[in-house]
């Protein structure tokens, strides 16, 4: 039956012994595999790729400063100069994201992304993080924020809690956004599955030919999502660093 | 000297035309995608934080049906007002 249930590729099991520190479960779980195993990945890649650094590069070359090009394009487009400090911080995280959800498309792997508690850690961490760079740069300006200009007076309290909600569900967004997508696609890629071995040879051909289309979708969300992830931890980064309201 | 100028011209121009490719083809697709990705959740997150502070805010105060009502209402209204965000950054980039 495990076989069967769509839900059995999201199941987190122990992998080896049980460690367990003051009470806290910190055993190795095939979640954590995934995420060493994407790490681990990331760093071959950009070994590889910066191990010779040739004037007209190599295969691995090129795909390491594309990735490069493209996260240093991203911040400077939508964040500006002054965030080019925090590029190591969303070139990784772009990194790792992205390879997640690529290790996740092989078959028989496990998607650290589709589990909410993985994104919903990494959005509160980028959460607090821009919160604390913004009261930074601009001390308790920052609140400014929350009171756009040219309000009446009467409506001030009123937008001001409208817009720390609106601040508050950003972390909420940015991670439900993710796991959303990468749930919802890995599991109607099992459902796919599972209609081609009970329809058998002669019915199955349709949904094999869907579950073809659907994993062509599922790598471009797969991207997609580790893009926009990035993206608009670029957005809330540039409304840190360069507050106008 | 002359040809090392002529040079100078042409690579100038090749360096253009490779920006120009850039611009057009890589960012724009996938940003359009990324922002037909984004609205969607921007809405209903916000309506989600709203609810669950109302309540937070009525197990607080024992005043168990009203909070969660009017931040309902506010969490709708912030959500509306992301999406006009996100609506007026997509304008601006254009």
């Amino acid at each position: 039956m495990a076989g069967n249930n769509p839900m059995h590729q999201f199941e987190v099991h122990k992998i080896g012994p049980e460690i367990k520190i003051a009470g806290v479960d910190l055993s190795f779980t095939n979640a954590s595999l995934f995420m060493v195993l994407s790490a681990l990945a990331i760093c071959l890649v950009l070994f590889l790729g910066t191990k010779e650094k040739r004037l007209i590069p190599n295969k691995m070359q090129l795909i390491s400063e594309l990735f490069y090009n493209f996260i240093a394009k991203m911040i400077s487009d939508t964040a500006g100069s002054k965030a080019k400090p925090y590029f190591p911080f969303i070139f990784s995280l772009f990194m790792f994201v992205l390879f997640c959800n690529m290790l996740g498309m092989l078959p028989y792997s496990f998607t650290v992304t589709s589990h909410i508690i993985v994104t919903l850690l990494m959005a509160i961490f980028i959460f607090i993080a821009v919160t604390i760079i913004g009261f930074i740069k601009h001390g308790f300006g920052y609140l400014k924020l929350f009171v756009p200009s040219g309000v009446p007076i009467v409506l001030l309290p009123l937008i001001t809690v409208i817009e720390i909600i609106s601040y508050l569900s950003r972390p909420v967004s940015l991670s439900v956004r993710l796991f959303a997508n990468m749930m919802a696609g890995h599991t109607m890629l099992k459902v796919f599955g599972g209609f081609v071995i009970s329809l058998g040879v002669i019915g199955g051909w349709l949904p094999l030919s869907f579950s073809v289309a659907l994993t062509g979708l599922e790598i471009l969300v797969a991207f997609l999502q580790a893009y926009v992830f990035a993206i608009l931890t670029c957005i809330y980064l540039n409304d840190a660093l360069n507050l106008h309201h | 000297m002359g040809d090392f100028n002529d040079f100078k011209t042409r690579l100038k121009i090749a360096k253009e035309k490779i920006t120009n490719l850039d611009n057009k083809n890589n960012t724009e697709n996938s940003s359009f995608l990324g922002n037909a990705f984004k609205l969607g959740t921007e809405l209903v997150s916000a309506v989600l934080v709203g609810t669950i502070i109302g309540f937070i805010l009525d197990s607080w105060f024992d005043t168990k049906p009203w909070l969660i009502i009017i931040f309902f209402f506010l969490g709708s209204i912030a959500g509306i007002l992301n999406i006009i965000k996100a609506a007026k950054r997509m304008q601006q980039k254009d």
